[in-house]
Parts: C-alpha cells; structure tokens; sequence
C-alpha cells in the first residue's frame, strides 16, 4: 500500500519509529461492487463537497439527511463543505494522498478521479442505480458527463444544465447584425459589435474555465468527441487539423476585440454584470444561471432584450445543432473502503426523494422531471428549459475535465495568450505540444 | 551606546517634545513629513473605508456602477445577507480561539528560546539558532501533505490543535528572532548584577528578562496575529467540520454556483469580521504604552 | 553565557521550543525532503526517481525558470515597499509628536484584511473594463494614454501583483522598526544635532547603526516571506497570463495540488528552502562587512 510506503520513507528519514509502528492498519474493503451484505449500523457518515453552501443541492440533502437520521438513531450526515473550487481540489487531493477520504466525496470526471476509480477506491455507480432501481430516471446525458472514457460511471450526478450563448438584442439590432449559425460567423459578428462600441462577449476570465470551453467548440464540431478522448493521451496533436482550426479562430475571434479587454483577470461575477447591464452582447453560460439571466429582478429594459441561441455549427460539422455542452455538474463518488449496508440505504433513501425536491428549486435536474419554474421569471426561462429536453446524442466534454491537469493548467495560461495576440496560433500549437508529449503519456500510462 | 535600556527610551520618548526645539530650516522637511505621513495614511486607510463603503451598498449598484464612485444610497441588505447566510459569530469565536492559542504558545516558546540561546547560553546555542533559522525560510505548502498524514495518525485532525501547532510552529522561527534581537538591547550589566546579588536563572527571567519583554511580545503578537488570523491554507487542510470553520473559511459560504459571489455580503462580512482584530489590536497598544511605563518604574 | 544557569534550566527553557519546532516544522520538512527523491501522484505507489525531480526542474522545465526570474522580480518589489517604506514611515513617525500610536494602528489595517478581499480589491484598482482605480487617475491627471488592463498585459502584470503584498504589510514593517527606533537614546541624537549634524546623518550615524539588529531581523523577514509569497499573486491572476506573474510558490502549489506531481512539488520547496538560505546568507554577509 502507498501509504504504508510513504511512512516507511518518513519514519526512515526523519528516524521517527512510532509514525511506522502504527501504519499498518491501512487495509479496507477493496470491492467496488454496490451489492452488500449485512444489517443496517446507524453511524455518522461525512460528505466532502464543493457545491455552494446555501444552495438547493446541499438544503435538500441535509433535510433528507434529517429525515434518515429520525428513522435511523445514530445516523447524521456532516458535511465538509468547500465551496470554492482550488481550496476544494487542495482538500480533496490531501485527503486521497492521505487516504482519508470520507464516505461520500464530490469530484469531475478527471484523469485524478479515473486513477481513484482504477485502485478500487470507489465503487462502481452505474452498479448501484441500477439496484436501486432508479438508473431509468436519470437523463443519459446526465450520467454520460460523468463517465470515464472506459464508459465506467463513478459518480452521481445531482444537478444538470446546458449551456447557452445569451445575447442582448438590442445591441445586436444596434450593430446590425444577426444571430450566427456557424462558428466562422462569430467572428465578423464580433468585429461589427465591437465597431458599435460594444463588448461583444463577457466572459469570465479569471475563473478560466469559460475562456476554455472555447477551445473545445470547433473540434467538437470538425471531428466530434473523440478528438479530445486521443488528444488527452498523446494519441493525436494540437497541431492536427481540429485544434489548429481552435487555434486560428480563437486568435481571428481575439484580434476581432470579441472579448473585454483585460479579461483574464475579470471574474464570474463581474462578467456576468457586464452582460445584464447591458455592456456586453453575449454571454456564454449554462442554465444554472437562468434565476439570475432569465429574471424579473433585471432592470426593466433587459426583459425584452435578452435571448438565447445554442452552440452554432460549421460547414460540415460532424456533430448536430442539438449537441453542445450538457454538463450535470460535479458529481457524487462513493468511497469503496467505507461502503457498507447503511451507506447503500442512506443513499438509496436520497435518491428517491431527491428529484422530486430538486424540480422545485427552479433548477433543471439530473432527471426528467420537469423543474417548477419561479414567479419571478422571464418566458425566456422556460425556452431554455425546454432546450434540455431535445439534446442529442453527442457531448461536448469541457477539456479542463479531459487533459491531464499540468497540459491542462499549460493550456488555460496558452489560451490568453493566444487570444491577446501575444503569441501566434503557430507558437501556441507547439508549445501545446510540448507539453503534451511531455505530461499526456506519464500521466495516462497507470 | 548600548547602554541606556529600551523602557526608559519609550518613557522618555512621551516627554520629549517641549525639548525638541528646532532650527527653523527644519521647517520645510516638517511639513514634507507631515504630507507624506497623510499620503501614507490615506493609501493605508482607503481600501479599508472603501470596503465598509461597499459593503452598504446595493448589490445591483455595486455590479453596474463604478465601484470606485460613492453609492447611490445605503442599504443594510448585504449585512442582513452576510450574517444570515454565514455563520459569523462562531467563525470569529474560532478564529479568536486559534489566534489566542497560537500567540501563546508562539510567545511562550519564543520567549523561553531566545532566553536560553541569547541570555543562558549553551555550548551549542550557535547550532540551535541556525536550526530555528532553517524553519525561516520553508515554504508552509508543502508540508501540508506529510503533515496531514502526521496528524491522521496521530488522530487530531479536525480539531484546533492541528491547526494551533503548524502555525505557531511556523511563525516560531520568526518569533525567535524577533525576541533575540530585541534581547540585544538588554544591558548585560543587569544580568552581571542580578547574579551577583545570587538569583538563579529562573529569577532573572521573571525578574529582569520577562518585564523588559512586554513591548517585544506585543510586537510579536501583533505581526504573528495578522499571520495566523488570516491563515486559510492550514485552516482548509487540516478543519473539515463546520463548527470549527475560521473566518477565512466562512468566507466562502458566500460563493454561489461555479463562482459567482456574493460580492457585497462577503465585504460586509469581512467589515464585521475585521473588527475584533482591530479592537485587540487597540488594546495591545494600550498595554504596550503601559508596558513601557511600568518597565520604567520597574528599571 | 549566565553564570548561575544549570543544564536543567537550559533545558527547561530550550525544551518547549523544539518540541513545536521539531514537530511541527521540521519533521514535515525532512518528510517533503525524503519526497522530493520520489515520484509520487498521491494515489498509486511511490517510485524512487533519485534526482531526477530536480533535473528536470533545473534543465528541462521553462515555466520554472520563468518563475524563478518573476520571484526575483517579487522579492525586490516587496522589499522596496515593505523594508523601504517601513522603514522610511517608522522614520516619518518617530519625527511628529502626537498621534503616533493611533496612526501606527491605521498602517496596519491593510494588514487584517482577509487575502481574498484584498484580491478582490486590487482585482478593481487594476480593472480596464469596467474602468478601475488605476486607470480613472490615469486618465484625470492627462495621462490616460497609460490606461491599461494593469493585470492582462505580460509587461506589467508581475509588478501589479507584487505591490498589493508589498503594500498590505508596509504598516507591519513600520511597527518593528518604529518599536526599534524608539530604543534609540535621545541624548544620542541630540548631541550629534547639537554637533551640527543634518537629519540625514543623524539617521545614518546615530539611528540606523542603532537599530541594526532589528533591521537585519526585518530584511530576513521581509525577504523570506517574499521568497515564499503566495496568495496574492495566485488568487489574483493564477499566474497569467501565460506564466507572466507565475511564481515558484504558485507553481509548487500547482504542481503540487493541481498535477498531482507531489514529488516534484517537494523538489521546489527545497529549491525555495536553498534559495531563502543563499538570499539569507547574503544579507548577513552584506551587512556584516558594512558593519566592520
């Protein structure tokens, strides 16, 4: 075991006996299987989260969770909760290499997670719903976002959204121009809005997924999904035709001034503001955001303004008008070595009652039950609620989920580069690479 | 020169300006003096007035408008949000806890270090000093996993100790320092007369040692309290439990969906978690004035 | 050396000290070193690579040059602010009368602010769109054409995250040297103004000689945190754009905690541990000779 090991050394090195003395005892059930034998113990059990902390995902459970715990003296659910995302991955990666995660944890469908799943520290999901009878109520999409490139699935899903691209109509109307069905389109589209004295879209740099999903739409368009399943391994490059076609339109779409200067370091919040004030024409954003973008609490002017449009193709998109990103957010793992009867049932408990519950926060859920729209919102709410229900087959996999972290965090540096204009499409390409070759093959070859 | 002891300095320090008559060219650098001690003070004082500014302002305003331009009008809703959706009262009473704590082992075990290495002396004083300085210079982030495993094993995870112990370990170096080089002041006549008058070690500590270093040790709380009050990285590793949450990690109760914040309830939040720190931090400057006077009378 | 002390009092005093130091410093510190000869991803076993992390590190790995060079780059920053400043405002207060212990606690205000306020703060001073503070003055005193996004653009974004560190903690600086230039003998002073000396040579004859010890301490201080700066830079901009304000604090923690490389990650702490040490070794040595 690792762990063990790691003591060795640490003992070893600092001479330090009694560390080494008590790190034998690190063992634990090494099935993954959800089937389990045995009585129902009632005793605490921890959840480590990275969700907002006032939010309908953590509400509803903890009242669940209550619930449970009438039934079932003994029983209570603490939550570690970390809503800000490093801090959270900071958490989560300490207790891994510790070996001290909690029975529940929250996490992506990362390279980090796949290698959890492939020591046998989580048990297998997909094994569970189906158990538990409840695996025909949740949306494909939902689960598929949440599979390793194995198709394994670890992780429930409680939550789900598309994303759309919010527009403000009148500033269209201003520069005159219309809503863009190709992705080459954009680009002259955000010169004629930027020539109107408009930003042409908001984005949130700071948080540096938003610019990223950029990178994804015209590969996913030109070759589909598999692109970046063979990118992430070294199996194919950066400088193959789909991301040296990304590579040239996000350098067009920034020399075009399509994004508010200074962006990389302006954050969700502020990018946000720039698009329901009115100073910016488009916004990229999922629905979980509609009870703020589809909203009476908006000035006045902006009910009738705002619309939405999905993803636009290319001229010969190998992926359809209806497929884009459909992400169900971060999901739930279930930690293999504290996997017994009462974690079954708890869980078993939640996930009957819980689409009921999570339809009435307003929110599209990970299930089919259609969401209770609030009082306060816009007819636009529903448009976009409905968008759920007509996806294709094909996702959009957000790449900050696909690459390994350090070709990762490599690329969300490249990319303002690139789109500031400080390095070329060419200089981008290769240093991408490198990377790559560099991290991609290590990192995936466990 | 190194003979007249810090105490007496500061007394004499309060009684000093009827004697300091100056020549009038001095005039002109007065008034630099005076202008640049303003300007220092506005860039000090600002952010701080500009944080209590936003957190009474609307959120709309605060998102559409200039941030910089004064609000609108003035609305309490940000303090209502941040203490409802927080838990405030118990983050500051955990982070007071964890800050007392850690000042106190920090003091007490800096104090008695740098009495053993600068005033007892031993023969390896020089090898220790050079040990402490080692812990100077190492960045606290990775020792965050080794030290996490530490702790499982040793079973006080998630409790204030685990977090009390990195930081006052940590800040331990520094503090030494700051005592022995504050120590270089005391006279050695002093200790050369109180052993002749016969008192053992532990004596010239509480009699001589310990009273001069008041004004030292509020020096050092001061800088280590700011340190450990705003910890975040040893506090998010080693606290998982929400009832010991410091304020740091409240913080983060306002941050929504995929990172949109609460903006203005997390200043408003912020302005009223300030406040203790301030507060003590007033009353130690109290003590330390005191401190001084007392030393005085005392040397 | 006290005549009177016994080994037992030495240890009584010595004892507590290294038990928190040994435990809670220096073993974690020999573990990350023992780490730093392995590759370890936290989840699978542990491989021993010998030096193989720091090879690649020193020779192969362009970011952490780059941080290095931006490091240096911080560190004058913030010592120019901190040491600099501190010591010049200490200086400014020691020469009023009144107010002084009120406005030492105001300096230090910047200092009690929580780091992601403070980020969130200087995220706005900087701000392009919508206009920040930076940029209004700019463009109200004529020079608007210097109007930038300060946190975007490669060539000033290492100084824009460095000054808010340098800043925040200008008033903790003021009050250690403002603490050591009250110790400073009053007749002293006077005697040499009487002597005919301006203030600048009582400063540099009478003051600074004083309150060297302390000084050192400060410049150790205030150079070591830099060296081991963080937040700030990281929250503020992650160390973009492009590896244009990346730190090697930055870029330990992300080799740490984001790749996953915790070997590696050990590797630059150690790096950063040999660095603190020549920068510390320096100072003495500088100030050493000054002095004789």
């Amino acid at each position: 075991m690792k762990r063990k090991q790691f003591l060795a050394l640490a003992a070893g090195a600092a001479t330090v006996p009694v560390l080494a003395a008590c790190g034998g005892t690190s063992g634990g059930a090494s099935s993954t299987a959800a089937a389990v034998e045995g009585e129902i113990e009632p005793r605490p059990i921890s959840w480590l989260l990275s969700r907002p902390a006032n939010g309908a995902v953590i509400s509803i459970v903890s009242a669940l969770a209550e619930e449970y715990a009438a039934e079932h003296e003994g029983f209570s659910l603490e939550l570690i909760t970390t809503p800000d995302r490093p801090s959270y991955i900071q958490k989560y990666e300490t207790l891994a290499a510790a070996n001290e995660l909690p029975e529940l944890f929250d996490t992506d469908a990362t390279p980090f997670a796949a290698k959890l799943a492939s020591v046998d520290r989580m048990i297998d999901v997909e094994d569970l719903l189906t158990q538990l009878g409840v695996i025909e109520d949740f949306r494909p999409a939902a689960l598929d976002y949440q599979r390793f490139d194995d198709g394994s699935l670890h992780m429930i899903p409680l939550e789900f959204g598309v994303e759309l691209f919010w527009y403000n109509k009148a500033l269209f109307e201003d520069a005159g121009v219309e809503v863009p069905t190709t992705l080459e389109e954009m680009v002259p589209l955000c010169e004629a809005l930027a020539a109107s004295g408009v930003t042409p879209i908001a984005v949130g740099g700071a948080d540096a997924w938003p610019l990223e999903r950029y990178v994804a739409y015209q590969p996913f368009r030109l070759a589909g999904p598999e692109y970046i399943t063979a990118l992430k391994q070294g199996d194919a490059a950066f400088t193959d035709d789909p991301g040296a076609a990304s590579a040239r339109w996000l350098a067009a779409l920034g020399e075009a001034g399509a994004f508010q200067e200074g962006f990389s370091s302006v954050g969700y919040a502020d990018a946000q503001a720039l698009f329901t004030s009115g100073r910016a024409a488009m916004y990229n954003m999922g629905t979980w955001e509609l009870p703020n973008l589809a909203t009476t609490e908006l000035p006045e002017e902006m009910h009738e303004r705002i619309g939405f449009f999905t993803l636009p193709v290319t001229d010969g998109s190998v992926t359809g008008p209806d497929e884009f990103v459909a992400p169900s957010g971060i999901g739930v793992a279930v930690n293999a070595q504290t996997y017994d009867p009462l974690v079954r049932d708890f869980l078993g408990f939640v996930l009957a009652r819980y689409p009921e519950e999570y339809a009435k926060s307003g929110l599209l859920g990970p299930t089919g039950i259609e969401p209770a729209v609030p009082d306060n919102a816009l007819p636009l709410y529903q448009e976009a609620i409905d968008v759920a229900a007509e996806l294709g087959d094909a996702t959009l996999m957000p790449w900050d989920t696909q690459l390994d972290p350090s070709t990762n965090s490599r690329l969300q540096q490249e990319l303002v580069l690139l789109v500031q204009g400080d390095i070329t499409p060419e200089e981008f390409l290769t240093t991408m690479d490198d990377t790559l070759t560099k991290n991609a093959p290590k990192y995936f070859e466990d | 020169m190194h003979r007249s002891p810090l105490p007496a300095d500061g007394s004499r320090d309060r009684t000093a300006p009827p004697r300091r008559r100056r020549p009038s060219p001095l005039r002109i650098s007065t008034v630099v003096s005076r202008v640049l001690i303003a300007a220092v003070l506005v860039v000090q004082v600002y952010p701080f007035l500009w944080l209590l500014q936003t957190s009474l302002r609307d959120r709309q305003d605060f998102a559409s408008a200039n941030p910089f331009s004064l609000p609108a009008q003035l609305t309490f809703d940000n303090v209502v949000r941040a203490i409802e959706q927080g838990d405030l009262l118990r983050n500051i009473l955990n982070s007071l806890l964890i800050t007392g704590g850690a000042c106190l082992l920090l003091v007490v075990c800096g104090m008695a270090g740098a009495y053993a290495i600068a005033v007892l002396g031993f023969r390896f004083s020089g090898l220790a000093k050079g040990l402490f300085l080692l812990g100077i210079v190492v960045p606290v982030q990775v020792a965050l996993v080794p030290l996490f495993i530490d702790y499982s094993r040793l079973g006080i995870l998630d409790t204030r100790a685990a977090v009390i112990i990195p930081l006052a370990g940590f800040a331990l170096p520094m503090a030494l320092y700051l005592f022995l080089s504050f120590y270089s002041y005391i006279p050695r006549e002093l200790y050369e007369a109180a052993t002749l008058d016969g008192a053992g070690p532990y004596r010239i500590f509480a009699r001589i040692t310990l009273p001069m270093s008041w004004n030292t040790v509020v020096t050092v709380v001061m800088v280590n309290a700011i340190f450990i009050w705003n910890d975040f990285i040893f506090a998010n590793t080693f606290l998982l439990s929400e009832e010991l949450k410091t304020i740091p990690l409240g913080l983060q109760n306002y941050i929504g969906a995929m990172g949109n914040t609460d903006w203005t309830a997390t200043f408003a939040a912020v302005s009223i978690t300030v406040t203790p720190l301030l507060l003590v931090f007033l009353v130690l400057n109290r003590a330390m004035i005191y401190g001084l006077e007392s030393g005085a009378s005392k040397g | 050396m006290l005549p009177h002390r016994s080994r037992l009092s030495v240890a009584v005093f010595l004892a507590p000290p290294l038990l928190l130091f040994g435990g809670g410093v220096l073993l974690p510190i020999v573990q990350s070193l023992g780490l730093s000869f392995y590759e370890w991803d936290g989840i699978t076993g542990l491989d021993f690579v010998g030096l193989a992390n720091y090879r690649e590190l020193l020779l192969h790995d362009d970011v952490f040059r780059t941080a290095l060079v931006n490091q240096l780059g911080y560190l004058a920053i913030c010592l120019l602010l901190q040491v600099g400043g501190g010591l010049l405002v200490a200086t400014l207060l020691i020469s009023i009368t009144r107010g002084r212990e009120v406005l030492k606690v105001l300096y230090l205000m910047p200092a009690v602010i929580s780091t992601p306020a403070i980020a969130l703060l200087f995220q706005r001073v900087y701000s392009y769109e919508p206009v920040g503070l930076v940029n209004t003055l700019l463009n109200a005193v004529g020079l608007g054409a210097l109007a930038r996004p300060w946190l975007s653009d490669v060539s000033t974004v290492l100084a824009a995250v460095s000054a808010p560190e340098g800043w925040r903690f200008l008033g903790l600086y003021t009050v250690i040297l403002y603490a050591a230039l009250l110790a400073v003998p009053k007749e002293l002073e006077e005697a040499a103004s009487l002597d005919g000396a301006n203030p600048l040579q009582v400063f540099t004859r009478i003051r600074f000689p004083h309150i060297m010890p302390v000084f050192v301490t400060t410049l150790i201080m205030a150079t070591t945190y830099a060296l081991r700066g963080f937040d700030i830079p990281f929250l503020l901009t992650n160390g973009g754009p492009g590896q244009a304000s990346e730190l090697v604090t930055t870029y330990m923690y992300k080799t740490a905690f984001t790749s996953g490389h915790y070997g590696s990650a050990s590797a630059i702490s150690v790096i950063i541990v040999l660095e603190c040490l020549v920068a510390v070794g320096l100072i003495l040595l500088l100030l050493r000779r000054k002095a004789a």
